[in-house]
């Protein structure tokens, strides 16, 4: 169990990272994903190179360390950060659903399985130990043939360069009297990754939608096979 | 019918072609809800800060174009005065400025330089502080004018005026990663879709995610903006240099769809952020009309003339817009008469309007908080088209507004604090005033 006193090491840990005085994200109004259009088919369009994956020694559920270069490099990824006691209707439990979803379709294909992975990275290295994660990825549920990797880190001062690196801005809430709450307030952001290591899209609330993540995916896919093509 | 070319020639060689023409820059988009709304942290109670991004002026204190934070929050001690300002160490007409995605930085940019500032607000909103300077803006993507700056996740879209190769009005959207690397440029459309010819003039960007789509609307070229008013209105080639359109996008793709025309500039863009809406709002300077553009019941994307704003034949110039959150009503500045219009926005069909107010001798920008209570002005287009003598009133006003009366509530004079031209104005708060 972890209380006041894990909170405020959090909090100060967290405190050290860039803009961590920034308030709590809200969604707004008319801010929760909202399809009402039909995806532009995969292969029509090309996806931004957004900036270079960033890396970061992390430890994966049996306390190994593990370079996360490994797991953002040869298949086209699904990477976000979470932690495993989120309550945010609209932060990690909305994007687990969301990865649910898309891993159950992409399981289902058999061409597409074993070619893209999801990995999710803990923000709370004091809570998420290894065996946090272990347990939390049990409770999950599998896919046969689907990667789904789930890591946390050594520190938060580890974990740190690989947030600011990612964009990913995160902040532990205060209550009313300014004492932390074990709330960590973040933007909820899902980096689609392709093969090279370059993140080619980023899914903030009002823009996952699953048709089109998948459809994203597929498109990263075909460009790969495309660029093979070209080297035979 | 006219084109907009002619009727913006003929406006601008009648009697009030000067005061006109100060206005055609109609260039703000300055408040809470015109942000893009993509992003963290939209402030929906009391702001601390106003950041004003303002125009340096020859012998006016440093002279430099500046970020000026100004505190807004009334239970503090410092409410309506500067409290921090940045110097950026040169003057290249400042202009707009937005927010990244997590609201951390603010991104500011200069017309004439296009140079492009990032400063972090989010470490200390009460002092920003200048961390990054993108210098080689034009030699990256072959335009010119760094304008709207528009958060997207992890990226900035930047709409822009003009280009490298000319300084007309042809030009593009350029994208920037987060760490100010450059990633992509989409030329705006120069051939035909539809029939409707593209005129590959930018000015606003907004982006609906729900519907997949991104509306640009159009200005002016570098030659146009940059230069003296007195002679640019007295050059009728120059005059027809003017934006007639608006383009829709394939969001995803980042392919033009569609193109619309919308004669005599279409300037600032507004997504109506009410749930289910599928509506964006513009108002077209040379013109004074208020267009919509819209899904038909079949779906299909149209844009019409939806009203006027005051008096067309006497040119009140519509600069700026800002509508509320709700997407019930609208706030419109127009620079000749200092006015500050609200219209009623229940049928965005019919705009009516319900309330007028004369806020400066000239206006520009307007902006709301999220919940409508506040509303601020500044008074700046660009430095050699800003009204001259007495009429050059450089401030930030703002105001509490009851939903009948604009009450005054503070006011800078941007002239007299030796501060410059104010121009964009982009809201902070602390956490705790969430």
């Amino acid at each position: 169990m972890c209380g006041t006193q894990c909170a405020s090491a959090l909090l100060a840990a967290i405190m050290l990272l860039p803009g961590s005085a920034w308030p709590a994200p809200d969604p707004g109004p008319g801010l929760a994903p909202h399809m009402d259009f039909v995806p532009t088919p995969a292969g029509t369009y090309q996806l931004q190179r957004i900036q270079q994956c960033p890396d970061a020694v992390l430890l994966n559920p049996s306390a190994a360390t593990r370079r996360l270069s490994s797991y953002t490099r040869g298949k086209v990824t699904l990477l976000t950060f979470f932690y495993t006691y989120c309550t945010d209707p609209w932060g990690c439990p909305f994007a687990y659903q969301t990865m649910k979803t898309l891993r159950d379709r992409i399981a289902a294909d058999t061409s597409s399985r074993s070619r893209v992975r999801f990995v999710s990275v803990s923000f709370d290295p004091s809570h998420d130990t290894p065996d946090t994660l272990r347990a939390y990825n049990q409770s999950l549920g599998t896919a046969p043939g689907f990667e789904w990797q789930f890591f946390t880190a050594r520190s938060m001062a580890e974990l740190s360069p690989l947030l600011d690196g990612f964009g990913q801005d995160v902040r532990v809430e205060a209550d009313a009297a300014g004492r932390p709450t074990r709330a960590i307030n973040h933007m909820l952001k899902l980096f689609l990754i392709d093969g090279a290591g370059v993140v080619r899209e980023i899914y903030s609330l009002a823009f996952v939608h699953p048709e089109v993540m998948l459809n994203d995916i597929q498109t990263l896919l075909m460009e790969s096979d495309r660029a093979a093509m070209q080297l035979r | 019918m006219k084109t907009a070319s002619t009727l913006s020639l003929q406006l601008l060689q009648g009697a009030f072609a000067a005061l006109v023409l100060t206005a055609l820059c109609g260039v703000a988009r300055a408040d809470e809800t015109c942000n893009s709304p993509y992003m963290s942290g939209l402030i929906k109670g009391q702001e601390d800060y106003v950041h004003v991004w303002t125009l340096g002026v020859e012998g006016m204190g440093d002279g430099f174009d500046k970020l000026v934070t100004i505190d807004a929050n009334p239970s503090s001690k410092s409410y309506g005065k500067v409290v921090h300002k940045v110097s950026v160490g040169g003057r290249g007409e400042a202009h707009h400025m937005g927010f990244t995605d997590d609201r951390r930085y603010l991104w500011a940019g200069g017309l004439d330089d296009s140079k492009i500032y990032v400063f972090d607000v989010g470490s200390n909103p009460a002092r920003p502080k200048l961390v990054r300077t993108i210098a080689d803006f034009p030699a990256k993507t072959g335009y010119v004018g760094p304008h709207t700056f528009y958060a997207m996740p992890g990226r900035m879209l930047i709409g822009t005026l003009s280009n490298t190769k000319d300084n007309g009005g042809v030009t593009g959207i350029a994208v920037y990663n987060n760490k100010g690397g450059f990633v992509a440029k989409y030329d705006l459309p120069t051939g035909k879709i539809g029939g409707v010819q593209g005129d590959g003039y930018g000015y606003d960007i907004a982006v609906n995610p729900s519907k997949n789509v991104m509306l640009t609307s159009s200005f002016t070229g570098r030659d146009n903006y940059m230069r003296d008013i007195g002679g640019l209105i007295k050059d009728e080639a120059a005059m027809k240099k003017f934006g007639n359109t608006m383009v829709l996008w394939d969001l995803k793709a980042m392919q033009p769809r569609q193109i619309f025309s919308v004669p005599g500039a279409p300037l600032e863009i507004r997504w109506s952020l009410n749930p289910g809406d599928n509506w964006a709002i513009t108002a077209a300077a040379l013109t004074s009309k208020l267009w919509l553009v819209k899904q038909d019941g079949a779906g299909q994307w149209q844009a019409k003339d939806v009203g006027t704003i005051g008096d067309p034949s006497k040119i009140p110039l519509p600069v700026d817009i800002s509508i509320t959150a709700d997407g019930k009503g609208l706030w419109v500045n127009t620079f000749m008469d200092g006015m500050t219009r609200y219209f009623d926005l229940s049928n965005p069909e019919a705009p009516r309007q319900t309330y007028e107010k004369q806020t400066g001798r000239q206006v520009n920008m307007i902006s709301q908080s999220w919940d409508g209570k506040r509303v601020y002005i500044t008074s700046s287009l660009l430095e050699k088209w800003d009204k001259g003598g007495a009429d050059n009133e450089q401030f930030v006003r703002a105001f509490h507004w009851d939903g009948k009366e604009l009450k005054p509530a503070f006011e800078v004079d941007f002239a007299r604090e030796k501060l410059g031209r104010a121009h964009h104005m982009k809201f902070s708060a602390k956490g705790a005033a969430r």
